[in-house]
């Protein structure tokens, strides 16, 4: 169907793609998997036509091509799912559809779109109603409609782009439904993603890639979780589970009836207790109010109704220097942006969560700032290095690095594992089982239910603002949990 | 061939030198060819600019004279710039800060000159807090963009300063000029003494010791590393707890301060009046120039003003040019095309231009 030919591809001192071979049968799914940086996109960029590669080719049904942008792609049959999705929120499903289709004259015409939308979502089992404004739509249902959107515009190839990492499980099951439906009518799909259960479960064959390079190529049948991890990242890794293995002491972070807001996000109610030595996470879809659960509780946002108390200390509406000054740290979701300023150098960033003087004393920073480099083997030029130009995992260890230097007694940490590499992975889980262990109360707010499963040892979940589920993490249930998720009243 | 930009991964210092310096050449050969073109003799007047400003002593004086309100205009646009506040208001507080000045200038009477001095100075820059304090609280606290509110505060500041000169025979106006209104003199002991016979005044000397208190505020305190955060990630500043609002008020406040002293300088430093023509000459907006193309450090500021003070002070000479007199308009025009070329070249400090041969194509 499609296939890629020793492509290589190299940006300003990365070499992003280096004679990677890759082929799609028509029926077949096709998981590319690999780490953050290992060059997948790189791959589906020039597979649609977004790159040209700097040698090498592509193939559709065997006849070299050279795709010139991803609209030539489309028309050749090949149609990408972004991760993100390109839709108006403010327009129909048709509306969005027609949006950039040559077909549609001067005049807009939905009808026949709207015919052509429920047509495909017979056929393919991705039902969805094509005049229903898209923020009106759930997730999974807003993903089903840019995947009809790449189906109408004839694609042959799909390729999904870590489609599951904004779905409940019960959503991946269904998107997984349909991604079976479309291989049986003929279409191949490409399968993008880290996450190796699902590669398991929906493959036929898989491609890893490491560092740019084809690592190694399988049928599902033939291989393992084990033995896919392995190849991913170069060496045995261990995300097993870890629990308390200690009793969990007094209530460090008591939060009561907390109700607030934060830009597009709200919680309403909320009552959560996290005790010395134990980890509490907080599962739940992504946009559900788990940011401003976590800005109302730091003293970001002003509460409007409820009691935070941290260490004994009530710092209801104090803001966030009091919340801290009880001892809490919080290490939040956007890194760059929030945790960090950007353009700020790591020893200027290292000041942020500071007690500053009149005078700021830079040198004191740089040295703070050198020494958090050696401990937490950071990866940068030095420590005037804006922490912009760090990687995903190097960001999260200079934020790390800060907010342990406090030794908070309350720690919140917001999808502390997103976007990191296996070996980062592994180090932040082992700091915040560390701490753990040192009888610090953790709250552990991610959209990564395997995570939050992984070192829990409660279970909160949030589901539009509320507090609807509490669970042991020991033996939580998948279905459950994200039936919860979903808002199923259990 | 095929061009297009590419964002250079590191931006080394002679990018930041070295691209407007290739900027300001490149607008001086483009201005050039359109005195050429215009039929003037273009080295002549490039001549006669370079002498009227930068390399004889007189004019050099003029130019630092021209240069010193652009360094307190230019230093109050950058305070705010850095923290994403655009404000554009320092031509209003310029004048109102002259209002202000002049009338406790023209006050003072016979107390001494070390009093006098820092009253006139003092009430320049409340005078320029005065025309901020509505915007700056409306911008802090309801979110009002400050570009709208300070520029409309502008023109009524213009008007308001006119109106007491010509408009009424109010306490500015100098009762003896009843042919054509002018400003009433400044007490003696309240004009900023000059150096020597040249127009130069210790306005200079305070513009240049506001500058390095300003870089001390930004670069060495608690403020500045605040400013600092803010101006890069407003979220990180909530997050570690800046007082926004306040923050964002208070820098606004010493923006106009800044403008204000400016109009106090200008007051009490050349005209010793309330001088409406010469006060409106679009100060406040060139320090929005020179602060953008100082990449909004101070003593890069100070560097620029000069240059910009030059070229501001070359364009009379050139009208004055006997058989090869250049008309005001095209001193203008060569103006704005050096300058429009220096901040057109900026992007060349963040980009390079990437020259590629057509790829072969083939389907």
């Amino acid at each position: 169907m499609i296939a890629a030919r020793h492509i290589s591809k190299s940006f300003p001192g990365v070499l992003a793609n280096q004679d990677v071979s890759f082929d799609v049968a028509p029926g077949e799914v096709h998981s590319l998997l690999g780490e953050n940086g290992a060059g997948k996109s790189t791959l589906a960029a020039i597979l649609t036509g977004l790159y040209q590669p700097d040698a090498g080719h592509v193939e559709i049904d065997g006849v070299r091509v050279s795709l010139k942008s991803p609209r030539h792609g489309l028309a050749l049959g090949i149609g990408m799912v972004h991760q993100h999705f390109r839709l108006v929120s403010q327009f129909t499903v048709a509306e969005n559809i027609s949006l950039g289709d040559r077909k549609q004259n001067w005049i807009l015409s939905t009808k026949k779109v709207e015919e052509a939308v429920r047509e495909i979502g017979e056929r393919y089992g991705l039902p969805v109603d094509p005049r229903a404004r898209i923020n009106e739509l759930t997730v999974g249902e807003q993903q089903r409609v840019e995947i009809i959107k790449t189906l109408y515009r004839g694609a042959q190839v799909l390729l999904l782009d870590e489609p599951t990492s904004v779905l409940t499980p019960q959503e991946v099951t269904t998107l997984f439904d349909s991604v079976r439906t479309l291989a049986s009518e003929g279409k191949s799909v490409i399968f993008i993603s880290h996450k190796l259960g699902e590669v398991m479960d929906i493959s036929d064959r898989v491609t890893v890639m490491r560092d740019g390079k084809v690592v190694g190529n399988t049928s599902v049948t033939d291989t393992s979780r084990e033995a896919l991890a392995r190849m991913m990242v170069g060496r045995d890794v261990d995300l097993s589970a870890i629990r308390a293995t200690k009793p969990t002491g007094t209530p460090l972070l008591e939060v009561r009836g907390l109700t607030a807001k934060s830009a597009r996000s709200q919680v309403s109610d909320a009552s959560i207790v996290v005790k010395a030595g134990e980890i509490v996470g907080i599962a739940g879809v992504s946009g559900n109010g788990q940011r401003a659960l976590a800005e109302g509780i730091a003293g970001l946002t002003p509460p409007v109704g409820g009691h935070i108390t941290i260490c004994g200390i009530d710092v209801t509406g104090k803001g966030s220097v009091a919340a801290r000054k009880a001892g809490l740290s919080y290490v939040p979701e956007d890194r760059n942006g929030t945790g960090l300023a950007p353009s700020l150098s790591i020893s200027e960033n290292m000041l942020l969560t500071e007690d500053l003087p009149f005078l700021v004393n830079h040198k004191s920073a740089v040295a703070k700032a050198e020494e958090a480099i050696g401990a937490y083997s950071i990866k940068t030029p030095g420590a005037s290095t804006p922490t912009r130009m760090l990687s995903g995992g190097n960001v999260q260890k200079v934020l790390l690095a800060r907010e342990l230097g406090h030794d908070p007694q309350v720690l919140i940490v917001a999808s502390p594992t997103w976007g990191l590499d296996v070996g980062a992975v592994e180090f932040v889980r082992s700091k915040l089982n560390e701490l753990r262990n040192q009888g610090r109360a953790i709250l552990l707010i991610s959209e990564d239910l395997d995570e939050v499963r992984a070192l829990s040892d409660r279970i909160y979940v949030i589901f539009e603002g509320k507090i609807v589920m509490e669970c042991a993490g020991e033996g939580a249930d998948v279905t459950t949990l994200g039936l919860a998720m979903a808002g199923a009243s259990a | 061939m095929k061009f297009s930009l590419e964002r250079r991964r590191e931006v080394k210092p002679w990018h930041l030198i070295g691209v407007p310096l290739l900027s300001v050449i490149f607008g001086t050969l483009v201005g050039g060819l359109f005195l050429e073109a215009t039929g003037h003799n273009a080295i002549l007047v490039f001549k006669t600019m370079s002498q009227t400003s930068y390399t004889t002593l007189y004019g050099i004086g003029d130019t630092l004279t021209a240069a010193t309100p652009l360094i307190f205009t230019a230093l109050a646009a950058l305070v705010a710039f850095r923290v994403n506040l655009y404000s554009i208001g320092a031509e209003g507080q310029l004048f109102v800060g002259g209002i202000f000045a002049s009338g406790v200038g023209i006050a003072v009477g016979t107390s001494s000159s070390a009093l006098a001095i820092p009253a006139v100075l003092i009430a320049g820059v409340l005078g320029g807090i005065v025309w901020m304090t509505l915007p700056a609280l409306f911008r802090a606290w309801f979110g009002t963009s400050e570009i709208i509110t300070t520029l409309m505060f502008n023109f009524v500041a213009l008007f308001l300063m006119r109106y007491l000169i010509y408009g009424a025979s109010t306490y500015w106006r100098d009762p003896t000029s009843t042919n054509f209104p002018q400003g009433k003199k400044l007490d003696q002991n309240a004009w900023l003494p000059r150096f020597g016979t040249q127009s130069v005044h210790w306005g200079l000397v305070l513009a240049l010791v506001t500058t390095v208190g300003i870089w001390f505020l930004l670069r060495k305190t608690r403020f500045g590393y605040q400013m600092k955060v803010l101006g890069d990630a407003p979220n990180a500043a909530r997050y570690s707890g800046v007082p926004v609002k306040r923050m964002t008020f208070t820098v606004l406040i010493i923006s106009g301060g800044l403008a204000g002293l400016a109009g106090a300088s200008e007051v009490a430093g050349r005209a010793h009046a309330l001088d409406p023509n010469g006060l409106a000459i679009g100060l406040g907006y060139a320090g929005i120039i020179v602060a953008t193309l100082a990449r909004l450090n101070p003593f890069g500021a100070v560097i620029i003003a000069i240059g910009f003070g030059g070229l501001q002070n070359s364009a009379s000479a050139l009208q004055s040019l006997g058989t090869d007199s250049v008309p005001s308009a095209i001193a203008t025009t060569l103006q704005g095309l050096i300058l429009l070329l220096a901040l057109a070249g900026e992007l060349f400090v963040r980009y390079r231009l990437k020259i590629s041969k057509k790829v072969e194509v083939s389907a």
